[in-house]
């Protein structure tokens, strides 16, 4: 793990096709300790990056999905209400004094632990990914500043609990919002566009290996033009995989009108999309070169 | 080699500072991560090098398309010169002219036109604003910028809080209530905490955006702005007038920002003509007073004042715009320049039921809006 080059081929064994400038930050990111933030549009892999980390890395993913609203109670940790006051019930009638008894009801087992708990007291340093950051509230984001810089967590009934491992931070963003000054300081950054043609055609060929390589180019410069368009969703990466996956289960080895128009619901997932893209789709195929192929049928 | 190292670190060092110039946060901190860095690489290799750095000193996707620039220029200057020290001065100089200096020269160039005794001033500066049209159209980056200012507004609008409590399924609140009353099926045993927040408003917008003649300079930019605000805020009505008033709510609902242009180009409203504002808001109280309106609706109204109509009329028509609205925002453009005082006719009649009186000339002046929704 001591070399950049190192990093792609342990990726790229994971079935992760990246390029340089990836695999630059993924391993200065491990060699320094640093958080990495990653944004990017949605569906180029920046939630994938995390899980192929810690894959490679062998240890575990532990995910924070934020959301607006999102508050340290389902970040941190979060005592367990319900079994506290059964066991307070059961043992009513116990001789136990009133200290014993807290004691025992503010001891771990009645300790629910949330992902950045669970992360910092992890039995080895695992991949904590800290998903679409730019969702939660600022209140939320300045609150887990402090937690990223200190790497403790304090419960205020049993005490601090310090980190075992620092735990190998991903954040992700697809800037919903801007995201703080202070925030992005401790980070490195990392911005993922969509591939270009010859590393979404390795892709598909990784991912789909059946696929017939006509088909596959065909598809992925087809994918590469519809981005282009003005779209309310465009698709990523995994629609384009899904859509080579389908085609190649229907045992189709080449693009036409008919087929793109029946399976155009794999990858736009808005009516005005698929409309608009029905009405231009012979422009579109002819931009790809597909057309010329309809034209003698 | 040594001396080579050495001089090399020297280099980075140099290069953040060059970076800093160049509107980078770069901190101490990272000029010592991007040293220990260049020790876990092959700094030989071009490529290699340019990578570490950029992953470790850019914090923006901003940054991110500037710094290829910046580096390439950095290190060509560097194998030019030998002493690279000379090199900060010279920067310095290049840096680029304030935006807001655009805007004042307009605004001298506005009131220039009311007072002859600084005539050599006005013309120079019409010139000028002539030839920085442009500045009315935001550039794409300063849209996205924009863009974000928007949606951190419209965040917080939709966050304004009531008075009274909603059901939450968060950790809140306890409702003291519910909670008892959904425990008495256990014998009273409090099993279940139910949980309440307070509820919230929702702020309801409406702009109406003065496309006169004299708003012309301003037009292409406060339409840029209400369609960005449009696109991210879905509580809000838009209309636009000059001799008569255009709903473009829809209109601006669309994707594509130079369709929306077209397509208002195409509507012959009036664009450019005189303002009769005691007219369009009597049309727009009639026709959407009654469903538009209420006491969740705030109504800013994007305009200069001058008026060629009826004053009488926009005088009553303010009234009733106030008193069924939660609030009433003016923003003039030319209400940014020191010595503007609202006498123009029209902005005189309308004044004692505006409830906010702001300028908007800039984007900055519109961020600042958020300080009274």
């Amino acid at each position: 793990m001591n070399q950049l080059k190192d990093i792609k081929q342990m990726l790229l064994a994971q079935g992760y096709i990246t390029d340089d400038a990836v695999a630059m930050s993924l391993f200065l990111s491990l060699q320094l300790n640093k958080p990495l933030l990653v944004e990017g549009p949605a569906g180029v892999g920046k939630t994938e990056i995390a899980k192929v980390m810690a894959s490679a890395l062998q240890t575990d993913l532990i995910r924070l999905q934020c959301y607006e609203g999102l508050d340290a109670t389902h970040a941190l940790y979060e005592w367990n209400y319900q079994r506290q006051l059964l066991h307070l019930k059961m043992t009513e009638h116990d001789t136990q004094s009133i200290d014993e008894k807290e004691k025992t009801i503010f001891s771990e087992s009645f300790l629910m632990k949330r992902p950045l708990l669970q992360a910092i007291t992890h039995f080895k340093k695992p991949v904590l990914l800290i998903d679409e950051i730019d969702r939660s509230d600022e209140e939320f984001e300045s609150f887990l500043l402090e937690v990223l810089s200190d790497w403790q967590i304090t419960i205020p009934e049993t005490g601090t609990i310090r980190a075992t491992h620092i735990p190998q931070v991903i954040l992700t963003g697809n800037r919903t919002r801007a995201l703080s000054e202070a925030l992005r300081r401790r980070c490195l950054y990392l911005y993922i566009d969509y591939p270009g043609f010859e590393k979404e055609w390795l892709i598909v060929k990784n991912k789909v290996p059946g696929i017939d390589a006509k088909l596959g180019e065909q598809l992925t410069k087809f994918m590469q033009e519809l981005r282009l368009q003005k779209l309310e969703k465009i698709p990523g990466i995994a629609e384009t995989l899904d859509w080579a996956m389908a085609l190649s289960a229907l045992h189709i080895d080449h693009l036409d009108k008919n087929i793109i128009e029946q399976t155009l619901g794999v990858i736009l997932k808005d009516w005005r999309d698929t409309r608009q893209v029905q009405l231009s789709l012979t422009e579109l195929m002819k931009k790809t070169g597909i057309i010329s192929k309809v034209d003698k049928l | 080699m040594i001396t080579r190292l050495t001089s090399l670190s020297k280099n980075v060092v140099q290069f953040c500072r060059f970076l800093r110039l160049k509107g980078f946060a770069i901190a101490v901190e990272d000029e010592a991560s991007a040293l220990q860095a260049l020790q876990l690489i092959d700094y030989n290799n071009n490529k290699k090098f340019f990578l570490a750095l950029r992953s470790i000193l850019c914090r923006s996707k901003m940054q991110l398309n500037e710094f290829d620039d910046l580096f390439h220029e950095y290190w060509k200057q560097l194998d030019k010169i030998i002493d690279a020290k000379i090199k900060d001065d010279a920067e310095k100089k290049q840096q680029p002219v304030p935006p807001h200096t655009q805007f004042k020269s307009l605004k001298a160039w506005l009131h220039g036109n009311k007072n002859d005794d600084i005539e050599e001033t006005a013309a120079y500066s019409m010139q000028e604003s002539l030839s920085k049209k442009d500045f009315s159209a935001v550039p794409d980056d300063e849209m996205d910028e924009l863009m974000q200012n928007i949606k951190a507004l419209s965040r917080r609008l939709a966050a304004k809080s009531n008075r009274r409590y909603e059901y939450s399924n968060k950790i809140d609140l306890p409702d003291l209530r519910k909670t008892l009353r959904k425990n008495l099926r256990r014998g009273g045993e409090l099993l279940d905490i139910v949980h309440q927040k307070p509820k919230r408003n929702r702020v309801k917008l409406l702009m109406l955006c003065d496309v006169s003649k004299s708003m012309e300079l301003y037009t292409a930019f406060l339409i840029q702005f209400l369609y960005a605000f449009q696109q991210v805020y879905h509580r809000m009505e838009t209309f636009v007038f000059s001799t008569s008033l255009t709903r473009i709510t829809t209109l601006l609902k669309q994707k594509n920002y130079n369709e929306v242009l077209r397509t208002l180009g195409a509507q012959d409203s009036g664009w450019g003509g005189g303002t009769r504002i005691g007219e369009s808001l009597d049309t727009f109280v009639t026709e959407y007073g009654d469903r538009l309106l209420g006491s969740g609706t705030i109504v800013i109204i994007l305009s200069d004042g001058w008026d060629t109509g009826n004053t009488e009329q926009l005088e009553k028509n303010m009234e009733i715009i106030h008193l069924k609205s939660k609030k009433v925002i003016w923003l003039n453009p030319l209400a940014g320049y020191s010595s503007y005082s609202p006498d123009a006719a029209g902005m005189e009649a309308a004044m004692p039921y505006i409830d906010v009186f702001a300028p908007a000339y800039s984007a900055e002046s519109l961020r600042r809006l958020g300080k009274w929704l």
